[in-house]
């Protein structure tokens, strides 16, 4: 299992040739930056919402947000254009280790990813608002987000068919969760009927879990969707990787 | 050992299959050096694709070192190297890293001194540290046969190994496929150059429309068709030849014909023309 490494490594070399590129920077913050200026200064300034200043609530839903593209797109692009036009995923694929190896190797460096570019609004966070505060539960959350949505991207980038197909997905899974999910404002102010099917995202319930400060039943609910619909990517997207044939 | 028995391999919808590999058998002793010969579309890199794990067939079966391909890949991917048609490097990472990486999911012992090795197999150890995006198409393909080498593998696919290189870049790399044989691998190449099969290869496949019209050593298959050819212009300047079995059949049927004849020996091109009624482009 440890062909992981390599994989890992690979994704990481390259990722630090593209970290020393100022755009990469800059379009890892870009989108959560004009969200946060236009949402949290601009519209909501004066907004309190849930007990708190419409900025603090913003925040953790932008870190989400942020988390869920980087780990996502990262991944099913990377891997879409790798198999389909580079045609290095298929050094990957001959090469003696196990498919699982792979999965965990792709999926550990969108998480990194992920990660990274949550740190970068994190940072703005603290630096906007005062009462914006990150504990072990909504960092268990951001972990399990990446980990969630860098699955979701090896799943996507293994069955779509060209590189344009990927933004079918982003237009019809994407977007629609970061909208709906309770990134910019809760779930509960949405008509019932949407309640219901914008409790299908799996966002929706990282948005619950990663503004929780501790763990109650709600909490606990999210958190078993998210590590079943983990556990779900995870499996599927090995699977699709073992049964890989040209 | 390659040894392949009845493949078969069909792509598109179930209402529309294609077969684009249809019933290809041969088997290759240890330290051979087969070449693939066929022309574009012919299902030459399909084959290729079979044998290295990369696609599974419809039917038949594929050994290599006398292990099912099919049913033991982990086993057959510790055995091969693969130099694929197009170019699988990460542009973006140096020739080195290119091959620490593919070293490590190879567990390759010893990695930097064989890398260094292998570098200096096909003259990039000078270019270790460069991107492979700054490298000319030459010294992709040089980088591509330095990364399948460096397993050394038993087996050694080539698919396609010198498309689109000048002669003195292709003559060096013929002489790395040498050192490979001479190393006792046994290498399976495609190609659609008649004089790379002629100058490398010690047993020639020819592939037409997923079938395999011929198999036999170059010698064997020049004597299939005729050891000798006539060549002449007829009286619209086109060029002409005549197969014959023997030089003295040759001699015989030249002198009934007007000036300007020459007889040669047959060669691969001569025999590919003769079974496929086309030639290789």
């Amino acid at each position: 299992m440890n062909g992981w490494y390599p994989i890992f490594l690979r994704e990481m070399l390259l990722f630090k040739r593209k970290l020393f590129k100022l755009g990469y920077l800059f379009s890892a913050m870009v989108v959560p930056v004009i969200y946060l200026i236009t949402f949290g200064l601009g519209v909501g300034r004066s907004m309190p919402i849930e007990g708190t200043d419409y900025i603090t609530f913003l925040i953790p839903g932008l870190v989400a947000m942020s988390s869920m593209t980087n780990s996502y797109t990262w991944v099913a692009s990377a891997l879409n254009l790798n198999r389909l036009y580079f045609k290095t995923f298929q050094v990957l694929v001959q090469a003696p280790i196990n498919p699982f190896a792979i999965m965990i190797g792709e999926v550990l460096a969108g998480m990194t990813k992920g990660l990274f570019a949550s740190i970068l609004i994190i940072t703005v966070g603290l630096l906007v608002a005062p009462q914006f505060h990150l504990s072990w539960l909504p960092a268990l959350t951001l972990i399990l987000n990446c980990f969630l949505f860098a699955c979701l991207g090896v799943i996507v980038g293994m069955i779509t068919k060209s590189h344009e197909d990927t933004s079918t997905y982003n237009n019809f899974l994407i977007m629609p969760m970061s909208f709906f999910s309770g990134t910019f404002f809760p779930v509960s102010r949405m008509p019932e009927f949407l309640q219901k099917l914008i409790a299908i995202f799996p966002l929706t319930h990282t948005n619950i879990l990663i503004r929780k400060s501790a763990m109650d039943s709600q909490g606990l609910l999210a958190l078993a969707v998210l590590i079943a619909y983990a556990i779900v990517f995870f499996f599927f997207g090995s699977r699709l990787i073992r049964k890989y044939s040209e | 050992m390659i040894s392949a028995s009845g493949l078969i391999k069909r792509y598109g919808p179930a209402d529309n299959r294609c077969t684009v590999v249809d019933g290809v058998s041969f088997h290759l002793a240890p330290g051979t050096v087969f070449g693939l010969l066929g022309p574009n579309g012919a299902g030459k890199s399909t084959i290729i694709r079979m044998l290295t794990t990369l696609s599974r067939p419809d039917a038949g079966q594929c050994l290599i070192d006398g292990i099912d391909v099919a049913a033991q890949p982990m086993e057959i991917k510790k055995r091969i190297g693969v130099v694929p048609q197009e170019n699988n490097l990460d542009r973006e990472l140096s020739a080195r890293e290119n091959l620490m990486i593919y070293g490590m999911l190879h567990r390759v012992v010893h990695l930097p001194e064989r890398i260094s090795a292998a570098l200096e197999v096909v003259s990039l150890w000078e270019k270790r540290d460069t991107v492979v995006s700054h490298f000319s198409g030459g010294m992709q393909r040089r980088l591509l046969i330095a990364r399948a080498l460096l397993t050394e593998p038993t087996v050694l696919f080539l698919d396609e190994p010198t498309i689109g290189l000048d002669p003195q870049i292709r003559r060096q790399l013929w002489d790395v496929i040498r050192k490979s044989r001479r190393a006792g691998r046994t290498v399976m190449l495609t190609t659609h150059y008649i004089e790379e099969a002629e100058a490398l290869c010690d047993m020639i496949g020819i592939v037409v429309a997923g079938r395999m019209i011929a198999l036999d050593s170059p010698e064997n298959l020049r004597k299939i068709i005729g050891e000798y050819v006539i060549d002449f212009p007829d009286e619209y300047g086109n060029q002409i030849q005549i197969i014959c079995r023997t030089r003295e059949e040759a001699h015989e049927k030249a002198r009934a014909l007007p000036n300007g004849v020459t007889i040669r020996r047959s060669n691969l091109e001569d025999v590919f023309i003769n079974l496929t009624g086309e030639k290789i482009e």
